[in-house]
């Protein structure tokens, strides 16, 4: 795969028998954000996104977006013996990296509480297998003219799973009490602009806004806004310390039995689940395995039947062996659609200068960085926005590409002479004394040290001395964000599913704040700033991508960041199961034999 | 007559220990020229098991793994001097002060020794470098400042018994100053048993770096047994060799300097010094 | 042992006690970086950051902070983790029982088996079978336990199939009653040979010399020429005296436990302590770093304290006033 052919396909790689076509030799790991190991398993610590979701938004593939026939799915399942139907599947063993700490996944963007729990709660509205809104918990919206009123109905016929019914009560809790006070994604992107959250009736909630507001459908999903039950939490004093946290009550296709910490998490099936005929499995198992590569162990072993991500290497064995399928993403646990992203801090003189940053750019052959870090599971960038963003992602723009002796060109002309194979020195830059050489530092979690091994050799070559800082993540985003004591260094910037949420933060004036993953690079545009308000207030899903589109082509052309690679995850289990998806509900339709 | 064939026994086992110290700060010290590779240089195809071109491999970015474990003995040698010396000044000051001047001076320094005794030295290395980021330099001071009380307590023992012998009085009756009669006449003394117990100590330095590395701590930009180890916990089932090489050269060092402590243990036993108090000592700041 | 001792022995671990208190305080304060940021992810405000800082008492004065601290620790409240909420306390009850279960299990395993093959290898003193145990002892002690680790979980838990892979249960069954404890037994066994064997091997190479010394003592020729059995000389008088070394470093050695405990727990995902140090790494979760490390420190003390009571009663030499 590499390069083109499949490219776009990955995206909806989806059921990608790595085997087949997508992928050969493309093995997976690194997440992105995950840390050290490029493992896609649910760790921890990330980078960027620190958190989040680990699954995506929700898809299901399928068909049904509100009505699933009883027979939609799959699999050889018995027939449903009850309630809703479904069942049958048997027991499937996940295996997570991470310790979920609490399982409300509405008051944290933890990557291991969301790994855990989104199956257990349901948002608004879904992802389905094209990447399209369609109902979850609503059932329809409508959005006013003037795109600042957002009106939706709910189902009828939802229960908890301790039987209450859901209601449009629910709603605006959910909102109110726990995303907007404690989702810090959510918190940024709707305080100031949300005005206030309605209940006409039990199946209605209306949000009003103060003006304009596009992006709100692509929040809505279970793994940015899970509905929870107010009725639960009731008389709770602090909803993050609530001892229903470890109790969760949610209307998902599974519910929750029991939690051991750092051990497991048990799930059964939910017998009054509203999708008719699902779940398939009777008990879905989370064990907690913290190393990658003993995950695997456990998959070999037959412990565990499904795995968020393997290394590489593993992948391959695993692959000859014919009894694994796997799933390619760009949904990794710690978030979705992450680039992994060169920021250039924008203070320093020496980078100021454009044709540095673009010399360094052409020096970066990151096919490298694709096959070696990552085996193979990503994508060379196109664009700064990921093409797991199709309205926004812009594929034919004029990005740099791997070239060493435009790179010596580019630093010859600016000043930086060369003798030799050596570092190069100023002689007559503007605003750098003479006899400089041209050494910049660059920062990274030390998970990335990969990324700095290979860069350091790349621009060594055309005569940029590189020197690798690795710095643990508090320390990393003090010297990043809140100094700002740094040359260069590597992000992994999730995209999420919509560029107002995961990318506009990286872009604009006001963001170079002592914030985590903001605007790394502090880059200044007064047109991106405009254009990045103006892509918000478009409702019109095509207005908004011509909006970004415009944003990319000033990106690209002024390269503030440099994007080296798109990063997937992909999942791997036992072939005695089926029914997958690669995001949102993954084990929804899913069922294992014997 | 079995008395001497331990003897013999002993020390073949004590000049093996001290080959395989040998071999390794031979590695150290002539790295560049046993391994002229680069070890991080990412020439190498990767991911290739050991063979005549890549005797231990190479690793998932394409870097010759017996450059770096040879380059790594560097690492290793630096910490392992590092905090020995750390230990050694400390422990050797804080033992003869304690010993020599007694009373108060005495009790604190005790008391202490007992505080830094039982500080938890391997959860206070993970947090350091967890909060303080990687690096060699804060392995050897968090390791070298908490690992002296053993050696303290030798010393002072060793400087107590000594104090009550004669000639430390006549010596003092001549008019010798403090700081002579402790450098001529106590240091000498100690030596032998501090040797012993440093190394034990060293040892102890070399397994938890490796431990911190294979949690994932190690300071990536340093070539080190740890950082390879850590490197290699994603390819355990897929490339062996990059944790079986590694790991091979962190037990033979450990193993090395056991066997010289053992041996010079086994000297001092036979000539009734304190063997057996250095043998206790150590353990229990081993492991 | 009087009891004036055991008070004085007491009395002279406060201290050490506010001493490691302070050290660890002072230390993750000292740290770089902001523990709200590590909990509150990327993409919030100032404001909410401000906010959360508040709810931590993290924008209080440091000295204020300890103050606070130490008042609390005293009460036994070690605070509220940072990152999930909940108390230090209970988030260390929860995986505690665990990671005793591991450490007591492997201190007895390797106290029985440094023993016998302290006792082995002294009786053979000398003799092939001396050698042949000496150099596996000393091996197993210069290995990193995370190689022990994954070797024996991929050659005898993966190949050979004989114990399980990862946990402290079976995923797949719920089973209850005796089943379960048999379930968690068998889970156990592959941590406990890991994290036994190098204490198995400290054990024995600090018993074996005391003991061969022992025997060289003219009681044990007398003993025998008596016409007691050499088992019994062994077993039942050598043993007792040369056993003190041994003890005098229990305290230590479950200071060695926990350390291996948590590259034993990653390894094979046993639900401890150990992984739950890692977790609070990760996310520069302040109080229950600081938890744990009192924790550990203070099991050190006690289990000294112990160590050294015990040492009295067995060694008659020794008289405290």
């Amino acid at each position: 795969m590499r390069g083109s052919s499949c490219r776009v396909a990955v995206l909806v790689c989806v059921v990608a028998l790595l085997s087949s076509a997508c992928s050969t030799a493309d093995e997976p790991d690194a997440d992105p954000d995950v840390a050290t190991s490029p493992t896609a398993a649910a760790t921890a610590a990330d980078d960027s996104v620190t958190e989040a979701t680990q699954a995506p938004p929700n898809a299901d593939a399928d068909d049904q977006s509100d009505t699933p026939s009883p027979t939609s799915t799959d699999t050889e399942t018995e027939p449903a013996t009850e309630d809703t139907g479904g069942g049958g599947g048997g027991t499937l063993v996940v295996a997570i990296s991470q310790d979920p700490g609490n399982l409300n996944p509405a008051i944290t963007t933890s990557g291991g509480t969301h790994t855990a729990s989104e199956i257990i709660y349901n948002g608004l509205v879904r992802y389905d297998e094209n990447l399209e809104i369609v109902p979850d918990l609503a059932e329809s919206w409508d959005v006013t003219d003037d795109g600042a009123t957002w009106t939706f109905s709910l189902r009828d016929d939802v229960v908890w799973h301790d039987g209450e019914p859901f209601t449009s009560e629910d709603v605006a809790f959910t909102f109110e009490e726990a995303l907007l006070p404690f989702q810090s994604r959510m918190a940024a992107s709707l305080t100031g602009v949300l005005e206030s959250i309605e209940t006409p009736d039990e199946q209605t909630v209306v949000f009003n806004f103060s003006e304009p507001y596009g992006p709100l459908l692509q929040q809505l999903h279970v793994s940015d806004a899970p509905i929870l039950a107010a009725h639960v939490y009731e008389g709770v004093e602090d909803i993050q310390t609530a001892d229903a946290n470890l109790e969760p009550v949610g209307t998902g296709p599974f519910r929750f039995v029991s939690y051991a910490p750092d051990s497991e998490v048990r799930l059964e099936r939910n017998p009054d689940y509203f999708k008719e005929g699902l779940p398939l499995l009777d008990e879905l198992v989370m064990q907690i395995i913290p190393e990658d590569s003993n995950q695997v162990i456990a998959l070999e072993a037959g412990e565990v039947d499904w795995l968020w991500g393997a290394p590489g290497p593993d992948l391959e064995r695993l692959e000859a062996t014919g009894d694994y399928e796997f799933l390619q993403t760009p949904f990794n646990p710690g978030g979705a659609n992450c680039i992994m992203t060169v920021s250039f801090n924008l203070d320093r003189p020496i980078l100021q200068d454009q044709a540095v940053r673009t010399a360094f750019a052409h020096a970066l052959d990151r096919d490298v960085y694709l096959e070696r870090i990552l085996f193979g599971s990503g994508r060379v960038a196109e664009a700064p926005i990921s093409s797991g963003i199709p309205f926004a992602h812009a594929d034919d723009l004029d990005m740099p590409t791997f070239d060493p002796e435009r790179a010596n060109t580019l630093l010859d002309e600016a000043g930086w002479v060369r003798d030799g194979e050596g570092v190069r020195m100023a002689a007559g830059v503007e605003g750098i004394e003479d006899g400089t050489p041209l050494q910049m530092n660059f920062l990274s979690f030390p998970s990335f040290a990969d990324y700095g091994e290979v860069m350091r050799q790349q621009l060594a070559d055309v005569g940029i001395d590189l020197t690798l800082e690795p710095a643990e993540r508090e320390a990393f985003i003090e010297r990043v964000f809140v100094a700002r004591d740094f040359d260069t260094n590597i992000i992994s910037y999730c995209n999420q599913t919509d560029p107002e949420i995961g990318v506009r933060r990286m872009y604009i004036s006001s963001n170079i704040q002592p914030i985590p993953f903001s605007n790394s690079s502090g880059y200044v545009n007064p047109d991106v700033d405009a254009l990045f308000d103006q892509a918000r207030s478009q409702v019109e899903i095509e207005e908004r991508g011509d909006t970004y589109r415009e944003i990319q082509e000033i990106l690209v052309e002024e390269l503030p960041y440099y994007w080296i690679v798109e990063t997937d995850a992909i999942r791997v289990y036992t072939n005695r199961c089926s029914g997958f998806v690669p995001f949102g509900h993954f084990a929804e339709e899913a069922s294992c034999e014997g | 007559m079995p008395r001497q064939a331990e003897r013999n026994a002993g020390r073949g086992a004590q000049w093996l220990g001290a080959a395989l110290l040998l071999v390794i700060g031979v590695c150290a010290f002539l790295a560049p020229l046993i391994a002229p590779t680069d070890p991080f240089a990412l020439d190498a195809p990767v991911l290739q098991s050991p063979s005549p071109a890549f005797p231990m491999g190479t690793d998932d970015l394409g870097r010759d793994v017996f450059s770096a474990v040879v380059h790594g003995a560097r690492a290793s040698s630096v910490m392992a001097l590092g905090s020995a010396a750390l230990i050694g000044l400390v422990g050797i000051a804080v033992g003869i002060v304690s010993g020599y001047l007694g009373r108060w001076v005495d009790d604190g320094l005790m008391r202490l020794t007992e505080l830094v005794q039982v500080l938890p030295r391997f959860f206070l290395a993970i947090v350091v470098v967890a909060l303080f980021g990687p690096g060699l330099d804060r392995i050897i001071v968090v390791l070298g400042i908490t690992s002296w009380p053993p050696l303290a307590r030798i010393v002072r023992a060793e400087v107590l018994s000594m104090r009550s012998q004669e000639y430390i009085d006549s010596a003092r009756a001549l008019g010798a100053r403090t700081g002579r009669i402790l450098w001529y006449h106590l240091l000498p003394g100690v030596v032998p048993g501090a040797a012993a117990y440093l190394s034990l100590a060293v040892a102890q330095v070399l397994l938890i770096e490796a431990s911190l590395g294979f949690i994932g701590l190690s300071d990536p930009t340093v070539m080190s047994w740890g950082l390879l180890v850590g490197n290699a916990r994603d390819f355990i089932r897929s490339a062996w060799w990059l944790a079986m090489f590694p790991g091979a050269a962190i037990a033979i060092a450990v193993l090395g300097l056991n066997l010289v402590a053992d041996g010079v243990v086994a000297r001092l036993t036979r000539r009734g010094g304190s063997g057996v108090a250095v043998s206790t000592r150590s353990s229990h700041s081993a492991a | 042992m009087s009891a004036r001792y055991v008070w004085r022995r007491l009395l002279q671990v406060l201290p050490v006690v506010a001493g490691i208190v302070t050290v660890g305080f002072v230390l993750v304060h000292l740290a770089p970086g902001d523990p709200v940021l590590a909990i509150a992810g990327q993409d919030g405000d100032a404001a909410y950051y401000a906010a959360m800082r508040a709810k931590f008492g993290l924008d209080q004065p440091l000295l204020t902070q300890f103050a606070t601290y130490l008042g609390n620790v005293i009460r036994g409240d070690l605070g509220t983790s940072v990152a999930q909420g909940r108390q230090v306390t209970t988030l260390i009850a929860e995986r505690l029982p665990a990671t005793l279960l591991l450490t007591v299990t492997a201190l007895v395993v390797s106290s029985i088996s440094g023993v016998i093959i302290g006792v082995f290898t002294a009786r053979r003193h000398q003799q092939t079978a001396d050698t042949a145990v000496s150099v596996l002892l000393l091996t197993t002690y210069a290995a990193p336990v995370f190689w022990l680790g994954q070797l024996s979980l991929i050659v005898l838990a993966l190949w050979l199939d004989l114990f399980p892979v990862q946990g402290m249960v079976s995923a797949r069954s719920s089973a209850t009653g005796l089943s379960r404890y048999i379930d968690i037994g068998w889970h156990l066994v592959l941590p406990v040979s890991v994290l036994a064997a190098k204490e198995t091997a400290v054990v024995a190479r600090l018993l074996r010399p005391a003991l061969v010394e022992q025997l060289a003592l003219p009681y044990a020729r007398t003993a025998r020429a008596k016409g007691l059995t050499t088992r019994r000389i062994v077993w039942v008088h050598a043993l007792r005296r040369a056993l003190l070394p041994a003890v005098s470093i229990v305290g230590a050695r479950v200071g060695h436990l926990f350390a291996g405990t948590v590259i034993v727990e990653i390894i094979f995902g046993w639900p401890g302590i150990g992984r739950l140090l890692l977790t609070a790494i990760q996310s520069r979760d302040h109080p229950v770093l600081l938890g744990l490390f009192l924790l550990i420190a203070f099991s050190v003390i006690i289990a000294n304290l112990i160590t050294d009571f015990v040492y009295t009663l067995l060694d008659p030499r020794i008289t405290y006033a």
